[in-house]
């Protein structure tokens, strides 16, 4: 009966007799094969930042999920069920699988230290696909990217002529230019100190840069990590608008400053397109480590012997391989003390917001962030840099909860009398170049 | 065939022997077939198809090195727990090498019974008394780590289900029934000998032996954890291998 009413609810249609339970055709073969391979070694748990802040409840453990969906598999998929026909699973079953399933940032941790090399990024996104297809998924509020983002082209509500309402007078903006800045929804509309920054520092090099505009839609990347990729097809839509958009403005190199939208437009928006695109992507710390390895980064300011240490951003590091140029950035940096968290690189710990965790589990987005305050507090860190939007506003929250403090306006810096700021590299680059980091409302 | 050679085998006839494998080799592929079947959301082409695109995308390596460091080596493991690297290779090479061994011995077997070439079996079999001797003691080493480990350690204990106990506990079982069949053999030089010689014992437990080889280790493999040892590397292969 319990069964039956989470069904009801869920609006999932009733399996006939003799079908499977589960479907696993948006599952690639790869993924499933994967499900197989895992020898229940548990190193995974060792390392799942959902894990830790949900005080170990292995209902949630990589390792336990993979071992329920390999199960699920076996009932309909497997021998006896090749013999004797498919076995019912319980609704429940399958429902607390999703939920659990959802509880999930996606940030590849388990992965990168499976020795059996499993790429779980890649199975958890297909499998909460298949679960949303199924009617059990998504989780809370990431019910609402679809629409959002699909309708309005961001997940903010917000209008496609504002996206340049960023933008202060002192900036210019080539209409042409070899080079683009795509802002993404975050720094265009609720951070903007990240896209003023960005592009101050841009005019500040020299480096001419165009940008979409009006004509940028949101990277999609939120209905991707939560298994929504299919709904109104946004994101194939998305790929082909940004990039067919980017490619007849002529551009050569595409500058992100979005960790997110930097891992979409590297991994997810070829594959949705089934061709790269005419241009490079690259991320603002790689392009500005260049920068400084060519001589052409002149600092006006020290970080005054603060301590500062560095959070890769999943969707960065892990996610696509950029270790390297947001610390040879800050070791450039005058005047500060570089330390490392225990947890770094490809090792890190997720801040808590990917996987569309923030939006849909708040509390676990807040308690991994507070978890990775707590490292960067075991290095004495005064400042807490990373180079991402969300890691920015998920370690913020964090840092406000652990060390109970305002929440501020994330639109503009941190509040530089933080006991630890954090604050995005891009920011930090550019008050130290001497630029301002005011946004529009506050010049 | 001498007698000597009948009692090696444990098996009265070639013939019942190769029966025992062939079916073992025969449950194998179909649970095979029907994993590939599975991962191909029912098209083994479409997993064939999706596994050498996959190989072919993803190369941060030659396949060589993914097969001898990532493979064969474990650096993934090695990195991450060397004690349980220790183990898993115990384990690994004791296993796999007594496989390779029964396989070569099964082809010197086979030529001869079909006549091709002419070789001394009692010669073969006897030079591999030694490395079989040494592999069986690497698994058990590696077994009784492997016991232990899941029954001292309490967060290895709390989360080891009937799944894993069946492929250790199996395994030990068929290690403790070879090293038993050895024992009893009249000419055995093992600290098994201590069993007593007893030719004819020696052969049923031998035939016991060979028979839940194969059917454990062997065609139970697409049915159970043991399917780790396929697709694993298969995995390590597809997503390029690397640390």
């Amino acid at each position: 009966m319990a069964d039956e009413k989470k069904a009801v609810e869920k609006n999932i249609p009733e399996i006939p007799k003799g079908e499977p339970s589960i479907k696993t055709d948006v599952i690639d073969p790869i993924s499933l094969m994967q499900y197989d391979a895992c020898t229940r070694c548990g190193e995974c748990d060792n390392w799942c930042p959902t894990l830790d802040a949900m005080k170990r409840d292995m209902n949630i453990s990589p390792r336990d999920k993979i071992g329920r969906w390999r199960n699920f598999m076996g009932k309909n998929y497997g021998l006896m069920a090749r013999l004797f026909g498919p076995r019912k699973i319980p609704e429940e079953d399958i429902q607390n699988f999703n939920d659990h399933l959802f509880h999930c940032t996606t940030c590849g941790a388990c992965g990168t230290v499976c020795p059996a090399g499993l790429n779980t990024i890649e199975m958890w996104e297909a499998t909460r696909q298949q679960l949303v297809l199924r009617g059990n998924g998504p989780y809370g509020k990431q019910s609402l990217f679809p629409k959002l983002i699909g309708e309005m082209h961001n997940p903010y509500m917000k209008e496609q002529k504002d996206r340049l309402l960023w933008v202060p007078d002192d900036v210019k903006i080539a209409d042409n230019a070899e080079i683009a800045y795509f802002t993404g929804c975050t720094a265009g509309f609720n951070m903007q100190v990240l896209a003023v920054s960005t592009a101050r520092v841009l005019n500040k090099l020299d480096v001419p840069f165009t940008m979409l505009g009006e004509d940028e839609w949101c990277c999609s990347s939120a209905l991707i990590r939560t298994g929504q990729p299919h709904i109104g097809d946004t994101p194939r839509e998305a790929a082909i608008h940004n990039v067919e958009a980017l490619e007849a403005k002529g551009v050569k190199k595409v500058l992100f400053a979005c960790a997110g939208c930097f891992r979409a437009a590297t991994i997810d928006w070829p594959r949705l397109m089934g061709r790269k695109p005419n241009f490079e992507v690259v991320h603002i710390t790689d392009f500005l480590a260049e920068q400084v390895e060519q001589g052409k980064i002149t600092w006006e300011k020290s970080l005054e012997g603060k301590t500062i240490t560095y959070h890769d951003p999943c969707h960065l590091g892990r996610h696509v391989g950029v270790f390297e140029g947001p610390r040879k950035l800050i070791a450039s940096m005058p005047g500060g003390n570089f330390v490392e968290m225990e947890r770094n690189r490809e090792l890190q710990r997720c801040c808590g917001a990917g996987g569309g965790v923030k939006a849909g589990i708040p509390e676990l987005a807040l308690g991994v962030a507070s978890a990775r305050i707590k490292d960067a507090l075991d290095v004495k860190a005064d400042i807490l840099s990373s180079a991402c939007p969300f890691c920015r506003r998920n370690l913020g929250d964090g840092r406000n909860s652990v060390m109970s403090l305002e929440t501020g306006d994330f639109n503009k810096r941190d509040n530089e009398g933080n006991d630890m700021q954090v604050e995005d590299l891009i920011v930090l680059t550019a008050e130290l170049m001497g630029l301002s980091t005011k946004i529009k409302s506050e010049t | 065939m001498s007698e000597a050679f009948s009692y090696y085998s444990g098996v009265p006839t070639f013939i019942e022997m190769l029966s025992i494998a062939m079916v073992a080799i025969l449950i194998f592929l179909i649970g095979m077939i029907l994993n590939m079947k599975k991962w191909g959301g029912g098209s083994i082409k479409a997993f064939l198809s999706a596994f050498i695109k996959s190989a072919s995308e993803n190369k941060h390596q030659s396949i060589v090195t993914s097969l001898v460091l990532d493979i064969l080596l474990q650096r993934r493991l090695l990195r991450r727990s060397p004690f349980r690297w220790v183990m898993h290779m115990l384990i690994f090479i004791g296993w796999g090498g007594m496989l390779l061994l029964s396989l070569v011995f099964a082809a010197f077997e086979m030529l001869s019974e079909i006549g091709i070439g002419s070789f001394d079996l009692n010669a073969i079999r006897n030079s591999f008394d030694v490395p079989n001797e040494v592999l069986g003691y690497l698994l058990l080493l590696g077994l009784i780590i492997a016991i232990i480990r899941r029954l001292v350690l309490s967060e290895v204990s709390k989360r080891t289900q009937i799944f894993d106990w069946v492929l250790v506990l199996g395994i030990l079982f068929i290690t403790v029934t070879g090293f038993i069949a050895e024992g009893y053999r009249p000419d055995s030089v093992t600290a098994w000998s201590f069993l007593g010689a007893d030719a004819a014992l020696a052969q049923s437990l031998s035939l016991f032996h060979v028979a839940i080889s194969l059917l454990f280790c062997i065609a139970y493999i697409p049915f159970s954890k043991y399917m780790h040892m396929i697709a694993a590397p298969l995995t390590i292969i597809a997503n390029g291998g690397g640390e």
